[in-house]
């Protein structure tokens, strides 16, 4: 969720006045914000059977929430590859600060084009970001290039399945992460052509549900507390609800869901 | 009340054993000697649902999670209990050597028990200990050295008369010849071991009987308000501030002394008129209002605080809540089933209300405003005992302009208060603030709580979005924070030690003991204080439980009491000792000691 966000669409615009460089979702939520949060990062941690010591990338790491948790719960050693050039510099400060910079880096690079070697890490982590990337086959790809034999990529990440009402569709860019979400069974077919063996795929739609309440509960704390000046930057909260309910009716019709994919290397 | 549930009744059919009321109807005077058959000898033991053991080896229908110490509810031995999970539903059984099997109901929904685990915080250490450890507990209260946390709350119950008799009241108070009241002395004296324990303590409740009508209880308060005690929080049902504006007035002025507060936990058990009948004895509506626009009127903050029992109330859940959001005086709800202690009406221990119950109840009630993951275990007691939610509103309820917003959904609180997994966390300011907020010491109109509210917005990290500046958003809501609080106290059935040892609410007793509420309202200590105090003879009290209307009778203050003494059994020995005091296999030669 921390990668620049799909060609701004008029749309985007409308849902919010100015124009950031991220996307509305981490506009209301902030921009360390996954489904399912660390519950769901430590659940796939455990799933990876991260061991202290190994060596681990995080694939659009954002302000790095994720790889000190890794590094300080795990005993991982942490890449974090990170787009934005001033979010990675937040990363290295925030390690800093958490005394973790001797196992937790950061590089800006982009999830085309990792910039690390090849075979280097027992493990890939890439969490509400796979389904923003253009091209997900070079990015598996890339995934597969810098794990060991034998090493393991996890990704969390949204679904999309076909039939997806259209309003929600057209609306779909102003929530970056689903701009481009596949239906599940492709996401596992990406990872495959990129030679890696799926090992497991659990199903998590809870996590999409919940963030979708939490993104609901903080616009409508936005409206109980600055409805005028919302107004005064031509944002329609009315009208973004209604989005927000029609993707909760997604939910619950199970056209939007959300996946732990953990795959692995051949020997 | 509903009988054993249709779900519950393979075990008591594969141990061989009926009810207590079943069995003590069919061998009323032969009680002991019918039990030791079964559970001794074996002869009558049955296997599985009755067919003999040849049929082969078949599973148990239930998962046993926990081994703990309880006490017989008839005779107040402590004996050994097991929690076990049937059905996704928590029930804990024991049995006492000579009155039998018993088991209730103690958590409604398994998956919520065993997740609130993880909001287990270590606890506090108080500064002193009242008593030593002799017998283990709850035999030893308190607090001793082995109580696992210091008090968050102090009640100190100034009185055992009141000016109703309500069918429903775990004190057992009411126009009583024989009950006592404190002096000025006792409550320095009780004030003083609350502040020698807590050095700066957070909340004492004044609590009763009836507080507002002992003649001493504005010094009461000062006498609080002149030590290190953060707020005094007054538990009345209303009758006195609905008729003496000076008194109201008087706890206003108090409110207000040096940062300082006197907040007001009112008995409010629902809008229905049964509800009054059923639970108080009279129509209280008019009187409840009274005082609520009274308070207002003094600027004083209210708590309802609603006991709730299976078929009398359970429906009223979310219009509570309804009718709070809409007083001005009203800033927070709490729901507690009612502890089948002291006075209470028949029950089943089998179906009782807990607190997941509770939830649910409310989920139900207000579907728009409330789902059952908006309500957070609190983690400094045990996390099965209490659980709190809070909410940002605006606008007023029942009009269309109202909203509300569960904090949980504006923040991921098991971030925070999730002991277990999170080695690290996020904000630790904001986790010291939540702890507060989720604590047995939480009460609206507390400096302490307004000002952990505040911190806790904090925890939006979020962008300026589309120029609103989230947390400071938030923090300007949070005057208008209303707290929901769901408590389920236990009683002589439900005791579970486990839960008593880490429990933070205490009872200060007039000799300067700390006991935890739940100990003093079930295993006898209640009693043993009035006696104390009045020097009347007062007899333990036994729940009202429909299996064992046989072994009852009624006491002088309306409460059930056994029978006779034989019913009520020799109070000495139990099949179950848990610390036998020997050696676990004793050495070859040496012969078996018998059991008792």
């Amino acid at each position: 969720m921390t990668v620049e966000p799909p060609p701004a669409t008029a749309e985007v615009k409308a849902c919010c006045a100015a124009a950031y460089s991220r996307d509305a979702v981490a506009l209301v939520l902030g921009e360390s914000y996954h489904p399912g949060g660390r519950a769901l990062t430590r659940r796939l941690a455990s799933t990876l059977g991260l061991r202290p010591g190994w060596r681990v990338v995080d694939v659009a790491s954002g302000p790095g929430t994720t790889a000190r948790l890794l590094a300080a719960e795990y005993g991982v050693t942490v890449d974090g590859v990170e787009l934005g050039e001033s979010t990675v510099e937040r990363a290295r400060s925030a390690a800093d600060e958490a005394g973790l910079s001797s196992r937790v880096r950061f590089h800006r690079g982009d999830a085309e084009r990792l910039p690390l070697a090849d075979a280097i890490a027992e493990a890939v982590v890439c969490e509400c970001a796979f389904c923003t990337f253009p091209d997900k086959a070079v990015a598996a790809a890339e995934f597969a290039r810098v794990l060991r034999p034998g090493g393991r990529a996890g990704i969390t990440d949204v679904t999309v399945e076909d039939g997806l009402p259209e309003e929600l569709r057209t609306m779909a860019a102003w929530v970056a992460c689903i701009a481009d979400a596949r239906p599940a069974a492709q996401y596992s077919d990406i990872l495959t052509n990129a030679g890696l063996v799926i090992v497991s795929i659990e199903e998590h739609d809870g996590a999409i549900a919940r963030m979708i309440e939490q993104i609901e509960a903080r616009l409508t704390v936005l409206r109980m507390s600055a409805a005028g000046s919302l107004a005064a930057a031509g944002v329609d909260l009315d009208a973004v609800m209604r989005y927000t309910a029609l993707a909760r009716q997604a939910v619950a019709d199970g056209l939007i869901g959300y996946r732990m994919l953990v795959a692995r290397k051949p020997m | 009340m509903a009988g054993p549930v249709a779900g519950v009744e393979p075990w008591r059919r594969s141990m061989g054993v009926g009810s207590v009321g079943e069995r003590d109807a069919a061998h009323p005077l032969d009680l002991a000697a019918w039990t030791r058959e079964v559970l001794v000898t074996g002869e009558s033991r049955v296997v599985g649902d009755g067919r003999p053991a040849a049929a082969g080896k078949r599973e148990r229908d239930e998962v046993f999670v926990e081994y703990t110490k309880s006490i017989c509810p008839v005779c107040k031995v402590v004996v050994d209990a097991q929690v076990n999970i049937r059905g996704n539903k928590v029930y804990l059984r024991k049995r006492c050597w000579e009155h039998g099997w018993f088991e209730a109901l103690v958590y409604g929904d398994a998956q919520a028990y065993l997740a609130s685990a993880r909001f287990n915080k270590p606890g506090t250490i108080p500064l002193t200990f009242q008593t030593e450890v002799h017998n283990g507990c709850p035999s030893d209260c308190g607090l001793c050295p082995e109580h696992k946390q210091h008090a968050c709350l102090g009640i100190i119950e100034v009185n055992t008369n009141c000016n109703l008799d309500c069918p429903i009241c775990f004190a057992d108070s009411g126009h009583q010849p024989d009950g006592y009241a404190i002096t000025p002395e006792h409550c320095e004296r009780m004030l003083d071991a609350f502040v020698a324990s807590e050095g700066e303590a957070e909340v004492v409740m004044f609590s009763g009987g009836e507080p507002t009508i002992h003649k001493n209880i504005l010094g009461f308060i000062d006498a609080a308000q002149a030590r290190p005690i953060r707020s005094v929080t007054l538990n009345t049902n209303g009758i006195r501030l609905a008729t003496d504006k000076a008194f109201a007035a008087a706890l206003g002025e108090r409110n207000s002394r040096q940062g300082r507060s006197v907040n007001i936990y009112l008995q409010f058990d629902g809008l229905d008129e049964r509800t009054h009948r059923e639970i108080r004895g009279r129509d209280l509506r008019q009187a409840k209002l009274r005082a609520l626009d009274n308070c207002a009127g003094a600027g004083l903050t209210v708590t309802l605080a609603a006991a709730v029992e299976r078929g009398v109330n359970e429906h009223e859940l979310g219009d509570i809540i309804e009718f709070g959001l809409a007083h001005p005086a009203v800033r927070s709800v709490a729901f507690q089933p009612v502890t089948h202690s002291g006075r209470h009406r028949q029950f089943d221990p089998l179906t009782r209300l807990t607190n997941s119950d509770v939830i649910e109840l409310i989920a139900a009630q207000r579907p728009g405003w409330f789902r059952e993951g908006d309500f957070f275990p609190v983690p400094c007691c045990f996390p099965a005992c209490r659980s709190i939610t809070y909410l940002l509103t605006e606008g007023t309820a029942g009009q269309p302009d109202f909203g509300v917003v569960p904090i949980p959904r504006l923040i991921q609180v098991e971030d925070y208060l999730d002991y277990v997994s999170n080695r690290i966390v996020p904000d630790f300011a904001v986790r010291e603030a939540l702890e507060k907020l989720w604590s047995a010491s939480a009460f609206m109109g507390t400096v302490t709580t307004e000002e952990k509210l505040s911190a806790a917005a904090g925890a939006l990290n979020c962008a300026d979005a589309c120029g609103v500046n989230l947390p400071e958003a938030v923090a300007s809501l949070t005057q208008r924070a209303f707290m929901i609080v769901v408590q389920d106290f236990q009683d002589p059935y439900t005791l579970n030690v486990k839960q008593l040892m880490k429990c933070c609410v205490e009872e200060i007793t007039p000799d300067g003991r700390l006991i935890p509420f739940c100990a003093y309202n079930s295993v006898g200590y209640r009693e043993q204080v009035r006696e104390q105090m009045s020097g009347v003879k007062v007899a333990d009290v036994v729940p009202n439980a429909t299996e064992l209307q046989p072994l009852l009778a009624e006491s002088p203050y309306g409460s059930k009491i056994a029978r006779s003494r034989q019913q009520a059994g020799n109070g000495q020995r139990t099949i179950d000792a848990t610390n036998v005091g020997r050696r676990a296999v004793l050495p070859t030669g040496q012969p078996q000691e018998g059991r008792p």
